[in-house]
């Protein structure tokens, strides 16, 4: 063949659709149904060509993204939104209730709340003044009550929370996510995780793909130091233009499809080749995205102007272009357990801290309504644990992982809903109690993913993100 | 505990319920309706769908639909106690007072039911008989027997006799035997022999890790050097042993410390056992001899030279608890016991003993009691300083830094009188501390830099262990001997008894009677020679373990493996001089419609190389990389020219920045023991390649080199593919690279490029 003829035969590839993965999908060949049957040779290929790419769930999703808004250290539910007055009543005492093993210390018996609560919505949820804002969105949001964990310690439930797991040895329910579903955007990681100054303790793993492929991992990005053209590595070319870049991508494309004839049929070299131009457009894609700058004033100004906030913007900003996944955690000074100031002082700590996420959190929620985003978009607020109803010194509440309140908001959750119920004091789930491994199953239902099914064989066994627990919480599901 | 006494104390147990409970035929008919109407229906609600014969899994072994089995308990022992409501544990979980065992789990009962059953226990727990329902015997235990007879691991090796193969052309070495007669019997042929520079290259990138040179091609080609002579010349390089520890390190979850938040700190000596193993594979130490090191070095005759094996264990995770609840604790310790059992168990048996920490284990032979029969083994040893000096030089500087710390202590004490203003100081106290403040730079001056010591693994007691119900150290259950998994028909009989009973675990696991020790290892080599393992599940040989593709095959090498010495060098010799690994990595259409996976061995299989070879190639060819061997861990290795096996490596690999670009290269997490690499491919990768400084500075060094050679854009042409690739450019890459060498003024600078494309191209990244 001559030169003339081969390099248009090698354009010509390049300008196909992608090849056998298309071809696939067209014929919907199992395409996707990871941890499903599939015979393993479409498994390999689904995974390997390339592996953010759109699957299957396992049957209709109610959502298809979710933004966490995970709040570590452990905000106190009776200081929130789980009101209980019988605190003022009892206060000081320490019925046996609340004086179980492990709330370490209890001494100083109930206090109660030094927040006013209020009703707010059409359901007269009683929320605190900690949360003016979200208050006004109560008829868009479940509370889940009665929720438990295993372990009253901070790196040990974060864990829990976040990878099912005590120990940080097991993929992310993001990237658990990511790996069942894909991304709707190319150009894009499939997974973001964002915190303002402190990265949440155990770091990494909180967003880490652990034995995944590590397509599935979390990208992470502080969104109080970013500079929208570095919030990855090496997402900027120091040297070149783009049409110096694009030139130089082409001869490499050439190279590379060259390369293949001698490598017929070779799934990854096909996926360094597409996973080479993917690169090539987030130089752009990713910068612009997390340029919030971007966004009109009134945008702007819905939101306010502290860090979490901006991570709400972004947040909306990653899914609205189709990212599965953004987990997004709160910190104002720099620690990694933010809400354990709790200790010391609830009614400081709690304030500084609510009051720099509270407009976000319900801008986030005003914000994707008004696109026609809401009712995609599941949204899921709370931290590892919660804290007792007692006091440890004169102000502050220690750990509690008996009873604590998270809540879920928008893709397919009942509004104004409250589910499950903590004692009358606020410290341990009674009635009808969610473990975390069953808010996982639930969140994963709505994603359209059974949490049985969705499997990984790694070292010869199967693993998933519940491990042996879970049960979908049908009664928040709209 | 023999199974008979275990019986009589089952039955004293009964006995003694049954005598405080009462007789079921003495019941009151109040009784009998309370029970009815209070109790049993609550049960049944509540209770039956986990504790009941219906129960689609039985939980805790408790049943609450049978009268005398209900009085037995369950796992936790009996739960009812007549009279006392204090003791019965049914009381406290259904109150919620007993740690993870709130029951019903869903939600806690209304008061009022709690106080029924509170009142039900006062009155003696009557329970009439009748109604109750039948448990069968259910099957306890495991038939070991079955599995020895039944399981392809389990079973003694025997050294199968070699197929007969028609195609004797094709056969060179034993092994071909194996994988052509498998072949033969598909109906497909093996690929042709690779061309001397792909086997030349793939030798060099199996062997050391690194490519081999324009120079070094063209000699082999050309027939001036002999392949066995290759092999010999790579096997006796320094640079064998830093390619293959790095595949062991993987499998060791070897870190330099640095982890999360409960087990964070540094272990700055890490490297001392990374460097054994490379000097350890260097000398070809065999490999039960290399096994035995690390799991006892420091127990042996002469602990100086071998104590630095057991790095393997010590540079593991060892957790300390936050906070001090004994729940942590017992968490910390339980968390670093599963990490001993873990690494070990499936390092080298291949099993996954771990899984029987809070029951016995689901699919393989394993019960709890064999994990807290290896447990105790590692309870009983602690990680600690092993000084590679004389005693005297470590008693000069524990003293000499003693010697400091009390000076400080003293100052600081006689300082916070003065701060505080409590007392004027004595004038002998102000003429000391005069004195004090001058001595204390002078000795601190004077303290040698630490001597020389390693993370070592030391005996700390000699105890066996408790069964830990459910995982929880804190609920003991049966004392279990510290020995070797029941499955093993010998071994498993034996108590540990010395120390901690490391010496004789070694000797369990190098026995040549272990059916798994030499089938797991050179499974692995066989992996790391062909990137894909006969058994591809390779450190789980249990029922969920992938079947071995060429069971005889495998055998055959373990056997001729022990016979040979254990010798690690040796096996390399057997694998690569057969005509198997010498096939082609060719496309063959039939063969691939028929066997995509290639598990019948048609071809060998084109492999992506790990981020260590990739980035010592580049390093390599643009001229950059130091090969010195051995030394204190980098910790940004990418502004580095040491080969990335000198790298720290934190146990997230989250402290380093370079860490980040070897994640996002598959580099394994340091957690937990690692098997095998994956090959991902995501767009973070080519970011890498298009803007990192890394592959910027290697491109200027590779365009500089070519510079050297020619000013020619033909011939610098020629000579980047030669050194990038050790081949000719063909005439489309010749053609490709030449307009874009010359479609501008910038020569200098579409060099560079041209040479980062190299670096980048997809071919860089594989051994054919």
């Amino acid at each position: 063949m001559k030169f003339e003829e081969h390099e248009a035969a090698v354009r010509e590839a390049m300008s196909r659709p992608q090849t056998r993965r298309e071809m696939l999908r067209s014929l919907g060949a199992g395409f996707g149904m990871i941890g499903m049957a599939g015979t393993a040779e479409t498994l390999a290929f689904a995974v390997e060509a390339n592996p953010l790419a759109p699957k299957r769930p396992h049957f209709a999703p109610k959502a298809k993204h979710v933004i966490q808004l995970f709040m570590p250290g452990g905000p106190s539910q009776v200081d929130t939104f789980d009101h209980k007055p019988l605190l003022k009543k009892y206060a000081g005492q320490r019925p046996k209730i609340v004086d179980r093993k492990s709330l370490r210390n209890t001494k100083n018996g109930l206090m109660p709340s030094p927040f006013e609560f209020r009703q707010y919505g059409q359901c007269g949820k009683w929320v605190s003044d900690l949360f003016p804002h979200a208050g006004e969105c109560v008829d868009d949001i479940s509370f889940i009550h009665s929720m438990y964990t295993d372990i009253p310690e901070h790196a040990g439930a974060m864990m829990m929370f976040n990878v099912g797991h005590l120990q940080p040895n097991r993929p992310s329910m993001g990237a658990w996510l990511t790996y069942g579903l894909g991304s709707e955007n190319k150009d894009l990681p499939g997974f973001v995780a964002m915190s303002p100054r402190a990265q949440p303790r155990c770091k990494l793993a909180n967003w880490g793909n652990s034995f995944l492929p590590g397509a599935y991992a979390g990208t992470y990005v502080n969104v109080a130091s970013m500079k929208p053209d570095a919030v990855m590595p090496d997402l900027k070319n120091a040297h070149l233009s783009r049409e110096q870049q694009r030139e130089q991508a082409d001869l490499l494309a050439l190279m590379n499809r060259h390369y293949l004839e001698r490598r017929v049929r070779d799934q990854k070299v096909e996926a360094g080749i597409e996973a080479m131009e993917m690169a090539f457009r987030m130089q752009f894609s990713v910068p612009d995205v997390f340029d919030t700058e971007k966004e009109p004033q009134h945008v702007q100004d819905l939101y306010g102007d502290s860090e979490f906030a901006k991570g709400c913007l972004i947040a909306r900003r990653l899914v609205e272009r189709g990212v599965r996944c953004v987990q997004l955690s709160h910190s104002i000074s720099g620690y990694d357990i933010a809400w354990d100031t709790g200790h010391n002082d609830i009614k400081g700590g709690h304030k500084d801290l609510a009051v720099a996420c509270d407009q976000g959190i319900a801008a986030l929620i005003k914000d994707l309504k008004q696109r026609g985003l809401f009712d995609d978009t599941l949204i899921m607020w709370g931290g590892e644990f919660g804290r007792a109803p007692t006091s440890e010194g004169a102000k502050g509440r220690d750990h509690d992982h008996y009873g604590f309140t998270t809540w879920l908001a928008g893709g397919g959750v009942k509004g104004g809903h409250s589910y499950g119920a903590t004692d009358q004091f606020g410290c341990s789930a009674v009635e009808n109690r969610v473990h975390v491994h069953d808010l996982h199953a639930t969140i994963l239902h709505l994603m359209g993913l059974d949490h049985e099914k969705l499997t990984y064989r790694y070292s010869g066994r199967d693993y998933r993100l519940t491990d042996v627990h879970g049960r979908v919480v049908n009664d928040i599901i709209a | 505990m023999t199974e008979s006494k275990r019986w009589v104390c089952c039955i004293a147990v009964l006995a003694l319920c049954a005598s405080l409970a009462f007789p079921a035929e003495q019941l009151t008919s109040e009784q009998i309706e309370f029970f009815e109407s209070k109790i049993r229906p609550v049960l049944a609600e509540h209770c039956y769908s986990c504790h009941s014969t219906k129960a689609k899994k039985l939980k805790a072994e408790l049943y609450l639909d049978n009268r005398e089995a209900a009085f037995k308990g369950g796992e936790s022992g009996p739960i009812i106690v007549p009279g006392k409501t204090a003791e019965s544990l049914l009381i406290r979980a259904i109150r919620y007072e007993e740690e993870s065992l709130e029951m019903p789990p869903k939600a806690k009962l209304p008061e009022r039911v709690i106080a029924d059953f509170e009142k039900w226990i006062e009155i003696g727990a009557p329970w009439p008989s009748g109604g109750d329902a039948k448990i069968a015997a259910g099957a306890t235990g495991f038939d070991f027997e079955k599995y020895r007879r039944e399981h392809w691991s389990f079973r003694p090796i025997k050294r199968p006799d070699l197929p007969v193969v028609a195609d004797t052309e094709w056969v060179k070495r034993p092994i071909d035997h194996f994988v052509g007669a498998r072949l033969k019997n598909a109906g497909m042929r093996p690929a042709p022999q690779a061309d001397k520079r792909t086997l030349i290259r793939r030798a060099y990138f199996d062997l050391i890790g690194l490519p081999p040179t324009s120079e070094q091609v063209k000699e082999f080609v050309k027939g001036e050097k002999t392949w066995s002579a290759v092999i010999e010349e790579l096997l006796d390089s320094p640079h064998y042993g830093e390619r293959w520890a790095r595949h062991w390190l993987d499998v060791a979850r070897y870190s330099d410390g640095l982890g999360g938040f409960l087990d964070n700190g540094p272990l700055p000596q890490a490297w001392r056992y990374r460097d054994w193993v490379v000097a350890a594979l260097n000398r070809d130490l065999p490999f039960n001899e290399f096994v035995r090191q690390q799991i006892a070095g420091d127990l042996l005759d002469k602990p100086m030279k071998t104590a630095a094996g057991t790095g393997f264990f010590a540079v593991g995770p060892t957790y300390r608890s936050d906070g001090g609840d004994p729940e942590s604790k017992a968490q910390a310790l339980a968390e670093t016991l599963s990490d001993r059992v873990d690494t070990f168990s499936r390092a080298f048996l291949g099993l996954t003993v771990a899984c029987a920490r809070c029951h016995d284990h689901k699919f393989d032979p394993i019960t709890a009691k064999d994990y807290y029969a290896l447990a105790g083994v590692f309870k009983n040893t602690n990680v600690r300083e092993f000084p590679l000096v004389s005693p005297d030089v470590v008693k000069a500087y524990q003293d000499h830094d003693k010697a400091i710390k009390k000076l400080d202590a003293d100052i600081k004490k006689l300082d916070r009188i003065v701060r505080q203003k409590k007392r004027p100081l004595t004038p002998e106290e102000e003429a000391d501390l005069k004195k004090w403040k001058k001595e204390l730079p002078e000795l601190k001056k004077t303290l040698p830099s630490k001597y020389d010591y390693l993370h070592a693994l030391g005996d700390s007691g000699s105890a066996d262990m408790h069964v830990a119900i459910r995982g929880d150290l804190r609920k003991q259950g049966e004392l279990v001997p510290r020995r070797f998994p029941e499955l093993f028909v010998t071994a498993g009989k034996i108590a540990y008894k010395t120390g901690s009973g490391r010496s004789e675990l070694a000797d369990s696991v190098i026995d040549p009677i272990n059916p798994l020790t030499a089938r797991v290892f050179v499974n692995r080599v066989w992996q790391w020679h062909f990137g894909e393992a006969l058994v591809r599940t390779p450190s789980n040989f249990g029922v969920l373990g992938e079947k071995p593709t060429h069971p005889d095959l495998l055998d055959w090498l373990a056997v001729e493996f022990m016979d040979k010495g254990w010798s690690i060098k040796e096996l390399h010799r057997l694998i690569m001089n057969s005509a198997t690994y010498q096939m082609s990595s060719q496309h063959n259409e039939a063969n691939f419609s028929r066997d995509g996976d290639n598990r019948l061995l048609w071809r060998m299989n084109p492999r992506r190389l790990e981020v260590e070879v990739w980035r010592d190639g580049i390093l390599a060819v643009s001229g950059r990389l130091n090969r010195s061997v051995g030394g204190t861990p980098v910790n940004e290795i990418l502004g580095s020219d040491r080969r990335t096996l000198y790298g720290t490596v934190s146990r997230n690999g989250d402290r380093f920045a370079s860490e980040k670009f070897m994640r996002t290269f598959d580099f394994p997490a340091a957690r937990s023991t690692s098997a095998a690499r994956t090959a991902s491919t995501v767009p973070q990768q080519y970011l890498f390649m298009m803007n990192s400084k890394f592959f910027s500075d290697s491109a200027e060094a590779l365009a500089t080199r070519l510079e050297q050679g020619s000013l020619v854009p033909n011939k610098q042409i020629q000579l980047a593919y030669q050194t990038a690739f050790q081949r000719e450019p063909d005439e489309f890459e010749m053609k490709i690279a030449l307009r874009f060498l010359t479609g501008g003024q910038d020569r200098r600078a579409r060099l560079v490029r041209l040479a980062q494309n190299l670096l980048s191209a997809e071919e860089f990244r594989y051994a054919e």
